[in-house]
């Protein structure tokens, strides 16, 4: 087993990050973040949302907008070219610290935002995963590997659109962003960020905190599905042996004509 | 008040088009029926490609496999096409099977190559089976083509005939027309579900030659008890991955299995009106389809080198 991250590097990489909160204490927060809806309903028609977000921030500041889910562990299985041949797992990945979701939306390109946008990107995300191999290849980059499959799941994105910014009045301009929240979606709290920017310096940061719960029939066959397994196991064999015979009795009805 | 077509599935954590996997369903039932196989082989990649996790598709499917072969099994059972008999014998070598395949799987993991060794296995056997009755199959259509000749020579007996007349305990299996030593399907239950398990399917794409070739049965009974046994190889399934795994999502297999069960009744009745020989080579091209998208992916360098666990 190997682990990326050395305790020593750990320790580095929390008094960089000691080091950075007074800096954006004291650059001071949006204020009055509204997060809408306030939280994510996942009944028997849920299908992804839009998630708008409005609030103020210091005049002439870009925005970046960022919705993030409850860190987890991930196991994966690291592919390889097995005899120069043929693509097999080759390998066991453990990932911690891995965010369920994470989309960013800006109202510029983030590329010219600077690096004052850098902690807030993506590429920042991956460097504080830590991770556990068993096998595979160690050159292969595990958190760009990451990114590329959550980016394909539509659960991790940037991007430069979706933010709409007002004028600046009275020292403030106000923001609405708008990010499409995907169906594949767990229950839980997801944190909503707002972060202003000028100048290449954070000039506002706010957070706020929604919870994705389910509800109604979904809520219902989950706690089912997870509470009482073996029931929920028969009940679902009985329910399709009894479809195929009633759909098997309506064809010989039919047939008789 | 607008209706909307989509679906959350709260098992698979994600929503679906109610049409799209209706569709999805009644497509491969249509083939379960004409050929009598359980579609999981077809029905678990066209899942994950929709964006449902591969562990909660394999064991939805399966769930979905008992709705449509229990549909499928109650059709060949009104046309006397299920051998009940050799059906519970494969039934019980299967089970025995399927629980030896699993010690295999559990000891070439420890090893670390059973994800390679199950790849090359599938891939051999869609190979092997799909190839051989494809030939077989393109051979006896051009004979038939052919004028009939006259001629009387008497037909040696192979030694797989003689060996299978020489096995103890020989019964009648009426449905079938044939005379065979209990021992056959039994032993042959076992083989296949040792493929089976490794592979992670039910079996009825093995199934099938294996009745047809080696146990000599009329290609209708054979599809009709190859559904009888997938049934209850299927139920064992899901009730063990909804107990153990939480993977089976209701929602998503009561969809299919409603696409599934209707579309198995008209195929049910194509392959009625198909000739034994059409319906082999239709299945023959189908398994090697298959066969070669297996090939492709094992060959074709992936756009991630990572994958969730617990698919192949």
């Amino acid at each position: 087993m190997q682990t990326i991250f050395s305790p020593h590097a750990k320790r580095l990489l929390l008094a960089a990050v000691l080091l950075v909160l007074p800096a954006l204490a004291a650059a001071g927060t949006t204020e009055g973040l509204t997060v809408t809806p306030a939280n994510i309903v996942m009944g028997a028609q849920y299908n992804g949302l839009d998630l708008k977000v409005s609030g103020t921030v210091p005049a002439n500041s870009e925005v970046i907008v960022r919705l993030t889910g409850a860190p987890s562990t991930l196991h994966l299985r690291e592919k390889g070219k097995v005899f120069g041949l043929v693509w097999m797992n080759v390998g066991k990945v453990t990932l911690n610290n891995v965010p369920k979701i994470c989309l960013i939306t800006a109202s510029s390109p983030l590329d010219l935002l600077g690096k004052a946008a850098v902690p807030f990107r993506l590429e920042a995300l991956a460097k504080e995963i830590s991770i556990e191999k068993d096998g595979g290849d160690p050159s292969i980059d595990i958190p760009h590997q990451l990114l590329l499959l959550k980016t394909k799941e539509k659960l991790y994105g940037e991007a430069a659109q979706g933010i709409t910014l007002g004028p600046n009045e009275g020292g403030v301009r106000s923001f609405t962003a708008v990010i499409k929240v995907p169906s594949a979606i767990s229950p839980g709290a997801y944190q909503v960020e707002a972060i202003a920017l000028h100048n290449e310096t954070v000039t506002g940061h706010s957070t706020a905190t929604i919870t994705a719960e389910l509800i109604g029939f979904p809520k219902w066959l989950s706690e089912l599905a997870f509470q009482h397994s073996l029931l929920y196991g028969v009940m679902a064999t009985v329910v399709a042996i009894f479809s195929g015979l009633v759909i098997g009795l309506v064809f010989q009805s039919k047939g008789a004509h | 008040m607008s209706l909307t077509m989509s679906l959350y599935l709260p098992i698979a954590g994600n929503s679906v088009n109610c049409l799209a996997i209706f569709g999805l369903g009644g497509v491969v039932g249509l083939l379960s029926g004409i050929f009598g196989v359980g579609g999981g082989f077809l029905m678990t990649p066209l899942l994950i490609m929709m964006g449902i996790p591969p562990t909660v598709a394999a064991a939805s499917d399966s769930n979905q496999i008992v709705g449509a072969s229990t549909s499928g099994t109650l059709a060949h059972f009104r046309h006397g096409n299920v051998d009940i008999k050799m059906g519970l014998l494969l039934l019980i070598g299967g089970i025995v099977g399927g629980t030896v395949g699993v010690q295999i799987i559990a000891i070439l993991r420890q090893m670390g190559n059973a994800d390679f060794l199950i790849s090359i296995t599938y891939v051999l056997m869609l190979g092997f089976v799909g190839g051989y009755m494809f030939l077989e199959s393109l051979q006896a259509m051009r004979k038939s083509s052919r004028p009939e000749v006259a001629v009387a020579s008497p037909k040696r007996e192979s030694l797989y005939a003689k060996m299978i007349r020489i096995m103890p305990l020989q019964v009648d299996f009426h449905r079938s027309g044939i005379r065979l030593s209990l021992l056959m399907p039994f032993c042959l239950g076992i083989l296949v579900g040792v493929l089976a398990a490794i592979m992670g399917v039910g079996g009825g794409f093995i199934m099938v030659p294996v009745m047809v070739y080696l146990l000599r049965m009329p290609m209708h009974v054979v599809v009709g008890t190859s559904l009888f046994q997938i049934l209850f190889t299927c139920m064992n399934v899901t009730v063990m991955q909804a107990a153990q795994n939480h993977t089976v999502d209701f929602i998503l297999a009561l969809l299919l299995l409603l696409g599934s069960a209707i579309g198995a009744q008209f195929g049910t009745k194509i392959g009625k009106k198909l000739g034994g020989e059409h319906l082999k080579i239709l299945l023959a091209s189908l398994v090697l389809i298959v066969m070669f998208k297996m090939l492709y992916d094992l060959l074709a360098m992936p756009d991630v080198l990572l994958a969730y666990a617990g698919g192949h």
